[in-house]
């Protein structure tokens, strides 16, 4: 599944209000999803950052859960212009998040794959410096992209 | 089912997930950092959300975790996603209680339009 796909631009947020993580978290979320689904949503993923921070290093997080509030794969980008921070790996802060949600009940375990693969391009937005380089939501999908296709290339 | 205790059941399920996921070997190897000692937080926290339920749900909610690995399956178009099997139209129309499915018995969740 080509991850470019699965985000929309009105999924991107590129100004996302910069706070406390929980916050920040919470915001991404309820732009997504309202009510006791989006309170479900943030304890789950809260949950899943008392396990281990999802700052995966070098100014990125990827939050993410299942959860019995979504129908299908769920993703939503925001990105501080002030980093945050996110108690991440290395301990820096962090302005680029990925939020990923999935349903329970996941033919071909897709939400791995696609946490995997957006793990990846990740890797790639920092190698190559391009966290802060798309101004609109369309240049960061067409980004995306173009990551994703140098990524299957290189396989 | 009381919101509460619809609430509380979603998110043991949620949590069920969780645990279940980031011990995929796949998972592992992402390189997401997991400290052990939550992890057995997160354990204790799923106890305490189960010993919150009423005892014959939870107890449903074990048997069917046990059995099926994920204990709620939700239903969409009438069916149920845990053995895609159609339900009957009487269940379908009292969505309000805890429901089970009647072919596979998994509890059905139907999502909030």
């Amino acid at each position: 599944m080509n991850l470019a796909s699965l985000l929309s631009k009105d999924r991107v947020n590129l100004s996302l209000k910069p706070g406390k993580k929980d916050d920040v978290i919470s915001d991404l979320v309820y732009s997504i999803r309202k009510g006791n689904d989006a309170a479900l949503i943030v304890s789950t993923l809260l949950k899943r950052e008392e396990l281990g921070s999802t700052g995966i290093g070098k100014g990125i997080a990827i939050p993410h859960c299942r959860s019995l509030a979504v129908e299908k794969l769920e993703i939503a980008v925001g990105r501080t212009n002030k980093p945050i921070n996110f108690n991440a790996i290395d301990k820096k802060p962090v302005s680029l998040i990925f939020l990923i949600i999935a349903p329970p009940q996941d033919p071909g375990n897709q939400y791995l794959i696609t946490l995997g693969k957006i793990v990846q391009i990740a890797k790639e937005i920092t190698k190559k410096n391009l966290i802060q380089k798309a101004k609109t939501p369309d240049e960061f999908i067409a980004m995306i992209n173009e990551i994703e296709k140098s990524l299957t290339k290189r396989k | 089912m009381s919101d509460v205790v619809e609430m509380h059941l979603k998110l043991l399920f949620d949590l069920d997930n969780l645990i279940a996921d980031t011990e995929e070997p796949s998972y592992k190897k992402m390189g997401f950092q997991l400290e052990e000692e939550a992890s057995l937080v997160l354990v204790r926290k799923r106890n305490e959300l189960l010993q919150q339920l009423p005892k014959e749900i939870a107890q449903i909610y074990e048997i069917l975790k046990k059995r099926y690995r994920q204990a709620i399956a939700p239903v969409e178009s009438e069916f149920c996603l845990g053995c895609f099997q159609k339900l009957p139209t009487e269940l379908i129309t009292r969505s309000q209680d805890i429901t089970t499915c009647p072919n596979c018995g998994r509890i059905l969740y139907w999502r909030k339009k």
